[in-house]
């Protein structure tokens, strides 16, 4: 049937064949060049917004790490003795989960409090001393649910202390960080499921434009991988371009809002930094783009050879 | 090369194409395979070369079994074909080349061992000064004849031409089927179905009848004897 050394080798035949559908398929995008760029730009635009919110939501992120807030809880005890109160400190310090433990007497709040009025004598008419005493705990790590844990141990060391944490708005700003996060999860799911779907259905109509080649190529002993191959390398090549343009794209849209973001940050007592998408980032978004390419690609070219 | 054992071909819609059909063809063989339209030509040779498969009976075909050939081996086994249609099924949105190149490409031919056998293959069939034309360019003749080329340019061991000469003038059929001849007298097994009973009478090759999509039982061997 063949002569040996006219064909080529198996793997060179495969080789071939690959690097031939890379070519043809490139080919292809270049013989319909505006159909092309509006693919390049409906993916770019498509990867490019999940990734801007991400980068936001990883600079409220660093906000909120880059605080060097140190959490506290105040422990509030009325009529507690100095011996009461060496008592309970002692215990807390037992404590798991605990840095640091600070008694401050009745006494020594009243006078801290006069030390802080302009004129001390102010507080000469009280007859007794209205202030309670205070156990400052100082937790040993700062995660809500850490600090949640050592409020909880608290209250069962000292049911009858008024408990009073600042972590509060760390807790308020790490829950609408979750929250985004989770927005963003589902936002890029979506996203990624209408990028596939608009990747299949070009690679099934292209597939249906070569249904004639195909019909002969399958009479001729072609393989449905060999029929495919050039859609999958389309597909590739589109989320390739896609992938590089939505860097682009992301590029372009942080250095035109990186300003007013920090500004309004600051509004608000923030100091935020919105930073440039990094080396990582823009790894991520081409990978995206090859891999949701070549996902699209198959689902489509798959459909249309079944058809 | 070709075996048939009482194959029945029915469709969908009841009719029988072919009923309990048996048939030998040795390897290095020649046939013509006649009817009136509609008596099973084309199914047969589809049954051959697994575009259909049988309602009942064995096809063996270059030592496979068509029952038993997995699904995935279906491409690999008609690699062995070469296929001639009566409308020639040209792609017009490419040069005659391309077109005769196909099989080629799908076999991983290097670009110019494939020119190489793609203008000996047009050369054959004397159409090598036209390898540049878009094939809406050809006359219908010379179009059959790109047909043709495309079916021997990977050199297959087995021929099936079904109704190569339907559209074309005597004196073009007569060269047309010369050049399955040709094939034939350097080992390529060929089985071709034409209704044109004077043209192939006289080219002393044997002749299955097929009517109604009953066949005599028949064996053909590389030398011309019938029996």
């Amino acid at each position: 049937m063949k002569e040996a050394g006219e064909r080529a080798g198996c793997l060179e035949a495969w080789l071939y064949n690959h690097a031939d559908a890379a070519r043809r398929s490139f080919r292809r995008r270049m013989d319909a060049p505006g159909q092309t760029l509006i693919m390049i730009a409906v993916l770019g635009f498509i990867l490019a917004l999940p990734a801007y919110l991400w980068l936001l939501l990883e600079s409220a992120r660093a906000l909120s790490a880059n605080i060097d807030h140190e959490p506290r809880i105040a422990l509030y005890l009325d009529d507690a003795d100095a011996e009461a109160l060496a008592d309970a400190a002692a215990r807390i310090v037992a404590l798991p989960g605990v840095a640091q433990v600070t008694p401050i007497g009745a006494d020594e709040a009243l006078d801290e409090y006069r030390a802080s009025l302009p004129d001390p004598a102010l507080l000469n008419w009280l007859e007794d001393n209205p202030l309670p005493a205070i156990i400052e705990v100082v937790p040993l790590e700062r995660t809500p649910e850490a600090i949640a844990a050592l409020e909880a141990r608290l209250a069962g060391l000292l049911p009858e202390a008024t408990r009073v944490s600042d972590h509060e708005w760390v807790r308020q700003l790490q829950a609408l960080h979750a929250a985004g996060q989770r927005v963003l999860l589902v936002v890029a799911g979506l996203l990624a499921l209408g990028v596939t779907l608009i990747l299949a259905v070009a690679a099934a109509s292209e597939l249906r434009e070569r249904r004639e080649e195909i019909a002969i190529s399958r009479i001729t002993g072609a393989t449905d991988r060999f029929l495919r191959r050039p859609s999958l390398y389309g597909g590739l090549l589109l989320g390739l371009s896609g992938g590089v343009f939505s860097l682009l794209l992301l590029g372009a849209g942080v250095m035109l809002t990186r300003a007013p973001v920090e500004a309004a940050a600051s509004v608000f007592g923030l100091p935020l930094v919105f930073a440039a998408p990094e080396a990582r980032v823009g790894l991520i978004l081409v990978g995206a783009g090859l891999v949701l390419g070549w996902i699209g690609a198959r689902l489509g070219s798959g459909a249309a050879l079944r058809d | 090369m070709i075996r048939l054992q009482r194959v029945t071909k029915r469709f969908d819609g009841g009719s029988e194409a072919l009923s309990n059909v048996s048939l030998r063809v040795d390897a290095g063989a020649l046939a013509f395979l006649t009817g009136p339209s509609g008596a099973g030509k084309s199914t047969l040779l589809r049954l051959i070369a697994r575009l259909e498969r049988p309602t009942r009976g064995r096809i063996m075909v270059n030592g496979r079994d068509l029952e038993t050939l997995p699904r995935g081996e279906v491409p690999q086994f008609r690699r062995g074909i070469g296929l001639v249609f009566q409308d020639h099924r040209l792609l017009f949105d490419r040069p005659v080349h391309a077109n005769v190149a196909l099989p080629l490409e799908i076999l991983g031919y290097r670009r110019t061992e494939a020119r190489k056998r793609v203008r000996a293959a047009l050369d054959k069939v004397g159409l090598l000064q036209k390898e540049g034309a878009q094939p809406q360019t050809l006359s219908a003749g010379e179009q059959q004849r790109v047909g043709i080329a495309r079916a021997i340019v990977h050199r297959p061991a087995l021929l099936l031409a079904d109704e190569p000469t339907g559209n074309l003038d005597p004196r073009l059929s007569r060269e047309i089927m010369q050049l399955f001849l040709d094939f034939n007298r350097v080992g390529v097994t060929a089985l071709i179905a034409s209704h044109n009973l004077e043209l192939i009478s006289g080219l002393g090759k044997p002749i299955l009848h097929l009517e109604n999509g009953k066949l005599e039982a028949r064996h053909v061997t590389e030398s011309r004897s019938t029996g």
